[in-house]
């Protein structure tokens, strides 16, 4: 088409890659996502920038990783002069509008954006019982009132099924009791536990002290209290995670029904993704803050309703490894309207059109400021940067020297990521290949110093259990 | 994790940014209502009124994490009257976290399932700082079972019913359970229905089954539902045929108030 398009990117919340029907999994109906993914292209390797809300969406907002964000973690704050994809949309006469879930601190929504909905209390981090049918509300008022003129930019943010957190700090501070033996749901209505459940230890200090030890840095309370789960209740967990993504599912189904009632449909651009994912008991772990599969790799859909779009529908595309930093150049690229400098994505435009193109090898990622892991068609290696000794509050890397433990996986052969081959000798070039990728990567980002108090005390709080852990526990 | 809960799990959430708030809260609306209220003898009412507070169960932040002088975060009000063979109803639910005020009216079968008929309708207001200002939307059967919803006068499709099954709006539970205790006791597994969430979601191959029954904080019978969609919630019921408490995951309705007329 001619003409520039709207462009909807619909966001779901903790949303794996896998929990979508229409790819396989038989404990959950997804029927909108379905048909989403039967008109447009879905992408296999996609992977968020940072697997928790704020960090993952401040990528979206900028085209940059959360360590040029400022936001490396749900308590950053997003540096005052990075331009944001509502003021550049703007700046070149699209209408940029949100309605939702935002969670990128350091920017007011409702200055980048004309706000259909954002709560009367603002949403932060959860609470999609309350506010993700009010958002459909607002995006149903929206697209009936819509005056057709101008081509519109709407960022739609459901909290869902970020609420199954609800489900488990609910665990906290009471006994729930297993729900097979109450009759409310029988055995075989529950979901396998994940094939990895049993996981290989041999983790990142980093991982073991935010996610790991007693009084780990990131939801202790939940860790204590799913200690003493058994088989059924890890698989009940499951079993809810999926019905809050058929909550999320009927309301995107709303508005993809609206957009074809209203006719803009076949003007009308979807991206379609999620922030992170969810860990479901895989590596008995549960929400998200970690470097495995479950939690960063997202689904990633760029479809069209109508026939006004040229995009190669019903396909999955299993090899090119796409990021959430892509979102804010493709998003540009449909506009019609140049990118910022130094933006680290990429325009999707030309895989969802069935074009030939040069394409990054690996997906990067970045976790809890200093956890960092290079995903390859063959491998995933995932490592850690020690706490400096004198923190100066720059994000660290490239720096092989500050390189702790790590993580080697073998994709192919061990997709559950099951067994840690970095300290086998027979992968010895395999780590130093993958370091090398790494510290490429990493080279090319625009660090800034992270200079807002609140993400500052963070780092210097953090960094210290971390540097205890690694004297104590050499 | 605690090892004794204060009061039974579905609705004990007297914990996080509620502390020590929600059970007060809820014990002292029941005790309000049941002690200034009749609550017998609803069965030969011809309109009644129930009215409930709503209190967050969510562990913090959404209302702002600290402790509030009032942890009442709204009110729903399902009221309902005769009219012959049918019911009609009339559904407030105000919520001051996410800003909208739902009005819901529908009409029902006098069945046991209160089984939904043509047409209904739902207005909502919002009270946020934002664009998004009001929405109406009407809703009415096909012949062949498809929810079609007129949202603001466009016309979508709502998804289609299974015919084997009954379908009700969720908020007519309140006389849906109590009517099917006995077959819903008698059924083990619980009985299917579909409901239509807030007469705008269809929740498919949705399930009514019995919990258990407790003794405090007063005798109450429990029962549980969910579906596709559905998150399980759990609703109790007093020995005179009321919802004393409904519990999702994200809120808990206590009765505060019940009124009965005759006309």
């Amino acid at each position: 088409m001619n003409e520039r398009p709207n462009i909807v990117f619909i966001n779901t919340d903790q949303h794996s890659w896998d929990a979508i029907s229409a790819y396989g999994n038989p404990y959950l109906h997804t029927p909108n996502i379905d048909e989403l993914h039967r008109n447009g292209t879905s992408f296999r390797q996609s992977y968020c920038t940072d697997p928790v809300c704020a960090a993952a969406r401040s990528s979206w907002a900028t085209g940059l990783y959360t360590s040029e964000t400022g936001v490396p973690f749900n308590g950053g704050h997003l540096h005052p002069d990075i331009p944001d994809i509502g003021q550049v949309l703007r700046a070149d006469r699209y209408r940029p509008f949100h309605c939702g879930k935002w969670h990128v601190p350091g920017r007011n929504v409702r200055e980048s954006f004309q706000t259909l909905y954002y709560g009367q209390r603002s949403i932060g981090a959860g609470g999609a019982a309350y506010y993700d049918s009010a958002t459909t509300h607002a995006v149903a008022d929206f697209l009936t009132n819509y005056d057709g003129d101008q081509p519109f930019y709407l960022q739609i943010g459901y909290v869902d099924p970020h609420d199954v957190c609800e489900y488990l700090h609910n665990h906290e501070e009471k006994q729930i009791p297993n729900p097979v033996e109450h009759g409310i749901v029988s055995e075989d209505d529950l979901p396998p536990l994940p094939e990895n459940f049993d996981y290989d230890e041999r983790e990142t200090v980093l991982h073991r002290v935010c996610r790991r030890v007693e009084d780990a840095l990131i939801h202790a309370p939940i860790l204590k209290a799913v200690q003493h789960w058994d088989e059924l209740q890890w698989r009940y967990l499951i079993w809810n995670y999926y019905r809050f993504v058929e909550k999320v599912d009927a309301e995107i189904g709303r508005v993809m029904a609206l957009l074809r009632e209203t006719s803009q449909h076949h003007r009308t651009l979807i991206i379609f993704t999620a922030d992170h994912g969810e860990a479901c008991g895989s590596h008995r772990m549960f929400q998200k803050f970690t470097l495995y599969e479950e939690s960063v790799q997202v689904p990633f859909i760029v479809a069209c309703l109508g026939d006004g779009i040229p995009i190669e529908k019903d396909r999955v595309d299993e090899t090119h490894f796409i990021s959430g930093v892509d979102v804010f150049p493709t998003i540009c690229d449909y506009a019609g309207i140049d990118t910022p400098e130094m933006l680290q994505g990429i325009s999707v435009r030309p895989l969802v059109e069935g074009r030939d193109v040069q394409w990054r090898d690996s997906a990067y990622i970045e976790s809890n400021y200093w956890g960092r892991a290079i995903v390859t068609e063959h491998y995933k290696y995932v490592t850690e940067y020690k706490p400096k000794i004198v923190e100066d509050f720059l994000p660290p890397g490239p720096d092989a020297e500050q390189f702790g433990l790590a993580q080697l996986f073998d994709r192919q052969n061990d997709p559950a990521e099951t067994e840690n081959l970095v300290t086998d000798p027979a992968y010895s070039e395999i780590v130093k290949v993958s370091q090398d990728k790494l510290l490429a990567q990493e080279a090319k980002l625009h660090r800034q110093e992270i200079v807002h108090p609140h993400p500052k005390r963070v780092i210097s709080n953090w960094g210290e259990r971390l540097r205890a852990y690694w004297q104590h526990n050499r | 994790m605690k090892t004794n809960n204060r009061h039974h799990w579905s609705f004990d959430y007297n914990h996080g940014a509620q502390n020590p708030q929600f059970t007060q809260e809820l014990i002292g609306t029941l005790r309000g209502c049941y002690t200034n209220t009749d609550t017998h003898g609803r069965q030969a009412a011809q309109t009644v009124k129930h009215v409930y507070n709503i209190l967050p169960n969510y562990w913090r932040g959404y209302a702002g994490g600290d402790t509030k002088k009032e942890l009442r975060i709204g009110e729903t009000t399902v009221e309902r009257t005769k009219n012959g063979s049918l019911w009609n109803y009339t559904v407030e639910y105000e919520n001051t976290t996410s800003g909208e005020h739902l009005q819901m009216q529908f009409c029902c079968h006098d069945d046991n399932y209160r089984s939904l008929i043509d047409n209904w309708r739902v207005t909502v207001r919002n009270s946020g700082n934002d664009k998004y200002s009001e929405l109406t939307s009407e809703g009415h059967l096909t012949r062949d079972s498809e929810v079609r919803l007129r949202i603001n006068g466009t016309e979508i499709a709502g998804g289609v019913v299974d015919k084997s099954t009954k379908m009700t709006c969720n908020w007519a539970l309140f006389d849906v359970i109590p009517a099917l205790t006995q077959t819903v006791q008698a059924s083990g597994s619980g009985i299917d229905i579909v409901l239509l969430e807030d007469l705008e979601q269809l929740r498919p191959k949705s399930k009514i089954g019995f919990l258990e029954s407790i003794q405090t904080p007063m005798p109450l019978d429990g029962y549980y539902v969910y579906g596709v969609g559905l998150l399980p919630s759990y609703w109790w019921l007093d020995a005179d045929g009321n919802i004393a408490i409904a519990s999702t995951f994200f809120e808990t309705l206590v009765l505060r108030e019940k009124i009965e007329g005759s006309t």
